[in-house]
């Protein structure tokens, strides 16, 4: 019985999806970068999340304290406030407006916690474990070794990163100087204007993205980890 | 190939507080006694009181949780956690909205737009908690239960048993919980911009509104606010890191896995 | 006034640790539970101390029940193999905690009786593992427990701490005049602190008596030997001069405990030891025999 009483709790703002009847779906230009964000920034992060993670696990250098913590401060600095400072700094380069000015303070949100969770998931596997990897050629080792032992870290690492790339309004609006749009932004317009059918429509993108996604990888590396397998037979 | 990674990454990394440096050239010359009308002084208390609240509830039962799960092996519930983190902040906000705008489920007992910003605690504490629960169940998972079981037989009470074998391994993640939570939510847009009022606006809020609205001069009003803000945050970073380091040094020397 | 068990029974998953345990220790014994691996002495432990619950059975002190009662209302302290002193504390910090009225001079009062004066400042890590189980054990004490439980304490030491801190913990619980349950594998170590010993077996009692009284009864308690493609413990062999198919030569006699003992090599190379009686020579061929 409690257990329900705490599901229920945990679950009931998922009924805010079916109060009321969301337009019909339609791909524009809002979705279409808003996906193409979610897929470029999934690979960037779990690329530059585990290469880094990798380096801070084997290196013996004097820095690896300090890009630590250079790696986790950026936690500590609002997005906001990071967001207005980038602005100024980008603006004289012409990334105002860009589809790369855009994606780079979105990486800037994503890749601390990409980092994070990489690190972690390593040290759990252990340098002995990674080490033995070491005699294979990188994409032997990666495909064969590192991919299955790292799938779970890189469906988390894509889902927070996406979670986080979806949230992002005032980096999107600001850095994209309003000509980017995104479903976010357009959840906004909507519901300043009132539209209630139209912002809860882009309220269903924005939770199913990530869902469809994660489950979506999950068959993808069933597939993957089939085809190695079967090539080692 | 882990080089070129970690090149990139640090110049990706440097880019918020290349940001910051930006902020304090800007903000040279300006007036700071601009700041102090009413609009911020407002804003500034509710965004702590929201702020704090969020955070405090967010920790206390995202551990708790962590705790249960860990105790009883809970597996359902670990599971059942992770349904938040599949939302978005910004959707999760607009959900809330929508319960909250009268009818079911709630039908106008608290609204979403109002004074006291309950809805929008709601929302944070119901996103954050999972976080936390990541966050202190890691800890749990390596805890030595010798040192629980210790503390059981030495005859201490159920509250000293917490407090001599399990909070001291649990202020490292709340430490770094906490401040991730109040940077991310007290200098916050996405979710006050749907939940909050008009007046009081959050620090987030505010500071948008005017860089993106009305006189050029407000703008350097938000880089202002922007930058003492951060760095509030930075020297409490600082202070209950250095605070808390001779005990964390102390624990990472005597303790047994 | 006393600790009893009766008829205790505790099972784990699909396996039975514990069948029946009766067991009766006075106040102001040190009684041993000997035992190897997988003979539930851990378990029973656990249960007395209260961070297990027994499945049939009962568990009373002085006749009354303490099944039910939390561990930390049972006046009952544990030592573990591992200290487990509590990283954030100093070494005396440690034994305040466990103090009643969490003072600072009966902590170091305590740190004195276990030999470690003046280390009430003292970070864990400077300590050694012999002295952080001393403080473990003043820790233990000073909770002014009625009794206390030692679950192989001295495994992780080297012979001589073990020694050293054998006889310490000996000598300060008689002088104190408390009840003490020791749980080890080791008969020696048994026999040593002991008033009485108690024999574990596959979840049951074998055997309990005073040390000299089992000596004389189980000679090699614990140990099994292999009989006709059988394993049998070797409280059910004896050797004698009538020839059977399993010959054995003896190697070396010597006694142990005022019993007469010899050790006998094996066809296949190995060695047991077992009884020697007064008319057997070494070198001599002699015959293994079940009872």
């Amino acid at each position: 019985m409690s257990r329900l009483i705490v599901a229920g709790l945990i679950l009931f703002p998922f009924i805010g999806l079916f109060l009321a009847f969301p337009a019909a779906f339609s791909w524009d230009e809002a979705f279409g970068n808003t996906v193409l964000y979610v897929i470029i920034l999934g690979l960037v992060n779990v690329w530059l999340g585990i290469g880094t993670a990798w380096w801070l696990m084997f290196t013996d250098s004097k820095w690896k304290t300090s890009v630590e913590w250079f790696t986790f401060l950026p936690l500590f600095i609002p997005v906001l406030a990071s967001m207005f400072g980038m602005y100024i700094a980008l603006a004289p380069l012409g990334l105002v407006g860009t589809h790369i000015g855009v994606g780079l303070v979105l990486l800037v949100t994503t890749l601390p916690y990409s980092i994070r969770l990489a690190y972690n998931a390593m040290y759990v596997v252990g340098r002995p474990l990674l080490e033995q990897t070491l005699t294979l050629a990188p994409w032997s080792r990666f495909g064969f070794v590192l991919f299955p032992l790292l799938k779970e870290t890189i469906r988390t690492i894509v889902l927070f990163s996406t979670v986080i790339v979806l949230s992002q309004f005032v980096l999107v609006q600001l850095m994209g100087a309003g000509l980017i749009p995104t479903v976010t932004t357009r959840l906004y317009q909507a519901y300043a204007g009132n539209d209630v059918s139209l912002a809860l429509q882009h309220t269903w993108v924005l939770v199913l993205v990530p869902v469809l996604l994660y489950l979506g990888l999950d068959g993808l590396f069933s597939m993957w980890i089939k085809l190695v397998k079967g090539r080692l037979r | 190939m882990s080089r070129s990674s970690l090149w990139l990454s640090l110049f990706v990394l440097a880019l918020p507080f290349t940001g910051v440096a930006f902020l304090i050239y800007e903000t040279v010359g300006f007036d700071w006694s601009e700041l102090n009308d009413a609009a911020w002084r407002a804003s500034l208390a509710v965004t702590l009181y929201v702020t704090l609240v969020s955070t405090v509830l967010s920790l206390v039962i995202g551990t708790w949780l962590a705790r249960s799960v860990y105790r009883r092996q809970s597996t359902w519930l670990a599971s059942l956690l992770r349904w938040p983190m599949f939302v978005p902040h910004v959707a999760a906000a607009y959900l809330f909205y929508v319960l909250f705008s009268g009818g079911f489920p709630f039908y106008g007992l608290v609204e979403a737009n109002e004074r006291h910003h309950l809805v929008v605690i709601l929302t944070y504490v119901w996103k954050e908690v999972p976080f936390v629960f990541l966050m202190v169940i890691g800890t749990y998972a390596q805890l030595n239960q010798g040192y629980v079981d210790m503390a059981k037989t030495l005859q201490l009470t159920p509250f000293e048993q917490f407090k001599v074998a399990e909070w001291p391994f649990l202020v490292k993640p709340l430490l770094d919980s906490f401040w991730v939570l109040v940077a991310f939510i007290s200098f916050a847009y996405e979710v006050p911009a749907l939940l909050g009022v008009t007046f009081p606006e959050l620090l987030g809020v505010l500071a948008y509104e005017r860089l993106t609205t009305g006189l050029f001069l407000n703008a350097y009003e938000s880089y202002a606010v922007a930058l003492i803000w951060t760095l509030f945050i930075f020297i409490g970073v600082i202070g209950s890191y250095s605070m808390t380091a001779k005990r964390r040094r102390r624990i990472e020397r005597g303790v047994r896995r | 006034m006393s600790l009893v068990l009766t008829g205790v029974h505790k099972r784990f998953k699909d396996r039975d640790v514990l069948r029946g345990i009766d067991l009766e220790i006075p106040n102001g014994e040190i009684h041993a539970l000997v035992g190897v691996s997988g003979s539930g002495k851990s378990t029973l432990l656990r249960i007395i101390a209260g961070l297990e619950t027994l499945d049939a059975g009962n568990l009373t002190w002085d006749e009354t029940p303490l099944d039910g009662v939390p561990p930390h209302l049972r006046r009952i302290t544990m030592l573990s193999q591992s200290p487990l002193l509590f990283p954030h504390l100093t070494v005396g910090e440690n034994v305040t905690l466990a103090t009643p009225n969490r003072s600072r001079q009966e902590a170091e009062a305590w740190l004195s009786r276990v030999r470690l004066p003046g280390r009430y400042d003292a970070e864990i890590h400077e300590l050694s593992g012999g002295e952080q189980q001393r403080v473990s054990f003043a820790r233990a004490l000073a909770a002014s427990p009625r009794l206390i439980l030692l679950d192989e304490p001295f495994t992780n030491l080297d012979p001589n701490l073990k020694y050293e801190l054998q006889r310490l913990i000996r000598d300060l619980v008689r002088e104190l005049g408390l009840t003490a349950l020791l749980v080890t594998h080791d008969r020696e170590e048994a026999m040593l602190v002991a008033d009485r010993v108690t024999l574990l077996e596959a979840g049951r009692v074998r055997a309990s008596g005073t040390p000299q009284v089992l000596a004389e009864t189980e000679s090699t308690f614990g140990d099994f030997i292999e009989l006709d493609g059988r394993l049998y413990p070797s409280l059910h062999i004896e050797v004698t001069d009538s020839p059977t198919e399993e010959t054995v030569e003896l190697v070396r006699s010597f006694t142990r405990f005022g019993h007469r003992l010899g050790e006998y090599r094996r066809g296949q190379g190995d060695y047991v030891i077992l009884p020697r009686d007064e008319s057997f020579r070494d070198g001599e061929t002699y015959y293994l025999r079940k009872k």
